[in-house]
């Protein structure tokens, strides 16, 4: 389906308007809202999930996804609710690709004024891999395993792993997942297909 | 014996399920957190704030990501700058070069591109 109407600011009497029917603008405005929250609330998990395994920082993650709300909600809400999701991860991957700039800026600032002296603050992505806290066995299993893929992942292109977390993670066909990562659907293919390659490799006898 | 394409279905299916169980595993404190924040992009639709304007390039943006780029040209001559764990080396360059993007997220020029052909071709 096109995508139109790309710089309108939605508000809830723009909603309304766009609702139409014969119910009152309030009501109208108010299903929508909802209907917001709800994809939402659906969504914000694996998102945050998501964003942590690209950024693999825990609080930057949160930010991320605060801003993706925000920014979904700002600019797209008066859209059809099925453009919602690959828009969302259109934004977030915007959104951690200027945090990963961010950082390099950061990086590349200190070691220009530092002389190469490093600072040992960086965050370490070993603690910030995975969410602490017990559970049953099998989640421990999940995570841990979880983390070897985290790993895996960190040493694939940013395009792959944006394929594999789109498409294997949060389950977006190819034609959601091009429009997320602003790309073919033929490059989705193939992203998607040398990440599973790369990450066979890696993993190796991973699975028994 | 198991071919390729039966281990990837493998490696698919049990790396899902291990995203699946971090997702439900996740602690009290981000789940809370994130509600906060679906609640705050929900007030600010009611509030009707205006519109970021899509088109302002903070001034200097461009020359500082040229000064980046070189900077961190020289450091990777030099062996000095710190690595990243999930970047190469192009994509440091590449990530740097955009510098409309460096101060905030924005769709970008292809993606805009992109959706004014689909409208115009809906339209027509």
């Amino acid at each position: 389906m096109p995508l139109v109407d790309l710089t309108c600011s939605a508000t809830l009497p723009a909603l309304a308007a766009a609702a139409g029917g014969g119910r009152s603008a309030r009501e109208a405005a108010v299903d929508s809202e909802r209907a917001l929250e709800r994809f939402l609330a659906g969504i914000e998990r694996r998102a945050y999930r998501i964003a942590q395994l690209a950024l693999r920082d825990h609080a930057e993650a949160q930010d991320a996804v605060q801003d993706a709300m925000i920014r979904l909600v700002r600019n797209y809400a008066g859209h059809p609710p099925e453009q919602w999701r690959p828009l969302f991860y259109r934004i977030l991957r915007n959104r951690i690709t200027d945090s990963q700039r961010r950082r390099k800026v950061r990086n590349a600032v200190m070691a220009w004024w530092a002389a190469g002296v490093t600072e040992d603050e960086a965050s370490d992505p070993l603690v910030s891999a995975v969410d602490p806290g017990g559970g049953p066995d099998a989640v421990l299993e999940g995570e841990e395993l979880l983390a070897r893929i985290e790993q895996a992942l960190a040493g694939l292109s940013s395009r792959q792993r944006e394929a594999f977390l789109l498409r294997n993670f949060e389950g977006m066909d190819v034609a959601q997942t091009a429009v997320a990562m602003g790309c073919s659907e033929g490059s989705v293919k193939t992203h998607y297909f040398r990440a599973l390659q790369a990450l066979q490799e890696v993993l190796g006898e991973w699975k028994r | 014996m198991e071919t390729m394409n039966e281990r990837m279905r493998e490696l698919e299916r049990r790396s899902r399920e291990a995203f699946d169980s971090s997702v439900e595993a996740l602690p009290a404190a981000t789940r809370r957190h994130l509600a906060r924040a679906r609640a705050e992009a929900l007030a600010g639709l009611r509030r009707g704030r205006p519109q970021w304007s899509a088109g302002w390039i903070p001034a200097g943006a461009a020359a500082a990501a040229a000064l980046v780029g070189v900077m961190l040209w020289q450091g990777a001559r030099q062996g000095e700058l710190p690595e990243e764990p999930s970047l190469t080396a192009f994509e440091d360059l590449d990530l740097v070069a955009g510098a409309e993007e460096l101060d905030m997220f924005e769709e970008d020029g292809e993606f805009y591109a992109w959706a004014a052909e689909q409208a115009s071709g809906d339209a027509g």
